[in-house]
């Protein structure tokens, strides 16, 4: 079952929410709408939902296209940020409304019901009611009552924001465990970066309604299409470019105003304006000694974090300052105000217009 | 500490209980005793007991003005039945601002003295009122309408006033409920019909009874309305009930037509939540 959507538009008053998005989603496929709060993910995933009906574009489900349908017709299943588990109903009453919706016979509901509650291991609580069961419970539910119509796509709204972190990061192996098995089409709005992550094959990374970039996680991470990207994926250090020349076939420029450095193979930046070389806390080496990286500078430690496995170093080169991520054992032997050497080899950097 | 704290709640409450009991609960209690003493022209025989007074509830002209009491209230509650879900749904979708100028609207009639809402019925209802001449002006109509002076009219003139009995409790439930249950019923195949019987009912299934039940009260025990557009040939029983002890000063037989009318509205009351828990039976509306 693969998704197609094309130039989907939805706008609320003078409010773009979602403007101009394509995107496909192949079957079986784990996908991720991830971005900040107001970035259009939710409306996105309504409008494939059918709970809001698009201004403009199409929807496609396996070549139906599902663009003005109404939303009981649809064949899919959605599990919501609060659950919304119907508190009037027992579980198994939950679990089977989805099929007495869709008139199936009462002794397959019964089968159907007892097989989705044992996959996700509730079968022994089916007579209880939702606010009997802690919020683990009935995330499951919710997932039970989902997966039982068999739905041609699975759709989740921030589903992990209610519980709590040690049971979040239990039911995200959960999940997509669940979802690999069954091989359902799915697709998870989240602003959760490592969720996603977790989580999924690949990801749209959104903003103001747009889609930024699209890809698997590591893509995304090694190289964003754009600031923003880096910036949302995970920590950077940022330097302005100036001067950016090719000598011998390799790329060089001014970082910071200060810095000669060797710069990447590939990205956006060459001979054109200004741009800017980003640079992920753990390309950074620092090092005692000779750091024997292509790009190295004799800096100072700032200052030592430790974050438990890994510590953040924050190191001062010149005037600019730097921030490395390395293992704990590693950055044990630094105190701020030692001199050091930092560096990075060329292709760790990426390169991006500084829009 | 633990007993002044135990203690606390009654604190606060004792000033209105002790209103109540001395403004309600004492005569309450003195026309239940009344009821059950003859009436002399010397005044209340408190010497003799009977149950004579109950039984001239159950004579024509008596029984008469409490079925027909009965019959009013229960049109006024039932065709307020009909209207709340559309009503309280409609409601529920407007913008907020929207919500709050027609729930003015509907609280309004409440800021004008009962009596001049009753004179002001009168004028719409009349033979030569807005409503006949109207309609009449539209040739919608040959003859005038007989708009008041019947039941139809105190029905009429009840619906609008005590209407907003049951559309704010509902009104209240219907715009708290999550919008995300309706969406999930919604995506698990439940046309709009199919989710409002089978979520939105059940769920602000107690906020409708609890409306309906105020209602009905207000209705059994409405005097200025059905004394204007019912009229003498109308009586409804808080007529009956103001006649019998003021003017006849019978405060035995007046007695017994208080306990009589709570008796039938309590009746009523616990019939209609019974019907309700019975809907909702095992359910988990209740804990």
């Amino acid at each position: 079952m693969s998704l197609e959507i094309v130039d989907l538009v939805k706008v609320f008053g003078a409010v773009r929410a979602v403007d101009g998005v394509s995107l496909s989603v192949a079957g079986g496929e784990f996908f991720t709408l991830l971005g900040p709060s107001g970035c259009g993910k939710t409306t996105l995933l309504r409008l494939i939902a059918g709970i809001y009906q698009a201004s403009n574009g199409s929807v496609r489900l396996n070549g139906r296209d599902l663009t003005a349908a109404p939303m009981h017709t649809r064949n899919l299943a959605m599990v919501f940020q609060s659950f919304a588990l119907f508190p009037h109903l027992s579980v198994f009453d939950n679990v089977a409304f989805g099929l007495r919706t869709r008139r199936v016979p009462r002794e397959e509901i019964r089968q159907r019901v007892k097989e989705a509650l044992a996959l996700v291991k509730l079968d022994a609580l089916s007579e209880r009611f939702p606010a009997q069961l802690s919020g683990g419970q009935q995330q499951r539910v919710a997932l039970a009552r989902a997966l039982v119509v068999r739905p041609d796509l699975l759709l989740f709204d921030e589903p992990l924001s209610n519980l709590d972190a040690r049971l979040r990061d239990e039911m995200r192996f959960e999940i997509r465990d669940l979802q690999r098995r069954i091989g359902i089409t799915t697709v998870l709005v989240t602003h959760d970066i490592e969720e996603a992550f977790v989580m999924s094959d690949r990801m749209a990374v959104m903003q103001a309604g747009k889609i930024m970039q699209i890809g698997r996680a590591d893509e995304i991470y090694r190289s964003p299409a754009s600031r923003f990207v880096a910036n949302f994926v995970g920590p950077i250090n940022e330097l302005a470019l100036t001067r950016v020349e090719t000598i011998d076939g390799r790329r060089r420029g001014i970082a910071a105003g200060e810095l000669t450095v060797w710069l990447p193979q590939a990205g956006a930046g060459a001979g054109r304006g200004s741009a800017s070389l980003v640079l992920r806390p753990e390309a950074l080496r620092v090092a005692a000694g000779d750091v024997g990286t292509e790009n190295r500078f004799p800096a100072e430690i700032v200052d030592v974090v430790y974050l438990g496995g890994s510590s953040e170093c924050r190191v001062k080169v010149g005037n600019l300052r730097l921030s490395a991520v390395m293992p704990s054992s590693a950055a044990a032997r630094f105190r701020p105000g030692e001199p050091v050497s930092v560096g990075w080899d060329a292709n760790d950097g990426v390169m991006l217009d500084a829009g | 500490m633990r007993d002044s704290a135990a203690r606390a709640p009654w604190l606060f409450a004792a000033p209105l209980l002790l209103v109540m009991a001395a403004g309600f609960v004492w005569p309450l209690l003195q026309a239940l005793i009344n009821s059950f003493h003859p009436n002399t022209p010397q005044g209340i025989d408190a010497g003799q007991w009977t149950l004579g007074n109950y039984a001239r509830l159950f004579d024509s002209f008596y029984g008469g003005v409490l079925v027909r009491t009965l019959r009013i209230s229960i049109m006024v509650t039932a065709i307020s039945a009909l209207l709340a879900y559309p009503v309280a749904l409609f409601l529920a979708r407007l913008p907020p601002r929207a919500q709050s100028l027609v729930i003015l609207a509907y609280v309004s009639p409440w800021l004008v003295n009962t009596v001049v809402k009753a004179l002001g019925w009168t004028l719409l209802l009349r033979t030569n009122g807005v409503v006949n001449t109207v309609l009449r002006g539209l040739d919608v109509i040959a003859s005038p309408l007989k708009l008041m002076l019947n039941e139809a009219g105190v029905v009429i003139a009840l619906i609008p006033g005590h209407f907003i009995f049951v559309l704010l409790p509902l009104w209240a439930a219907v715009s708290g409920l999550d919008p995300a249950l309706t969406w999930a019923a919604g995506t698990l195949g439940a046309r709009p019909s199919a989710i409002f019987w089978r979520v939105v009912l059940p769920l602000t299934l107690p906020a409708f009874v609890a409306g309906l039940v105020i209602n009905f009260i207000m209705n059994m025990t409405a005097f200025a309305i059905p004394m204007f557009l019912g009229g003498q040939r109308n009586l409804v029983a808080s007529m009956l009930a103001y006649q019998v002890n003021l003017i006849s000063l019978d405060w035995p037989l007046g007695g017994a037509l208080a306990v009589m009318l709570l008796a039938l509205t309590l009746i009523l009351v616990w019939a209609g939540q019974r019907a309700a828990s019975f809907l909702t039976a095992g359910r988990g509306l209740r804990p």
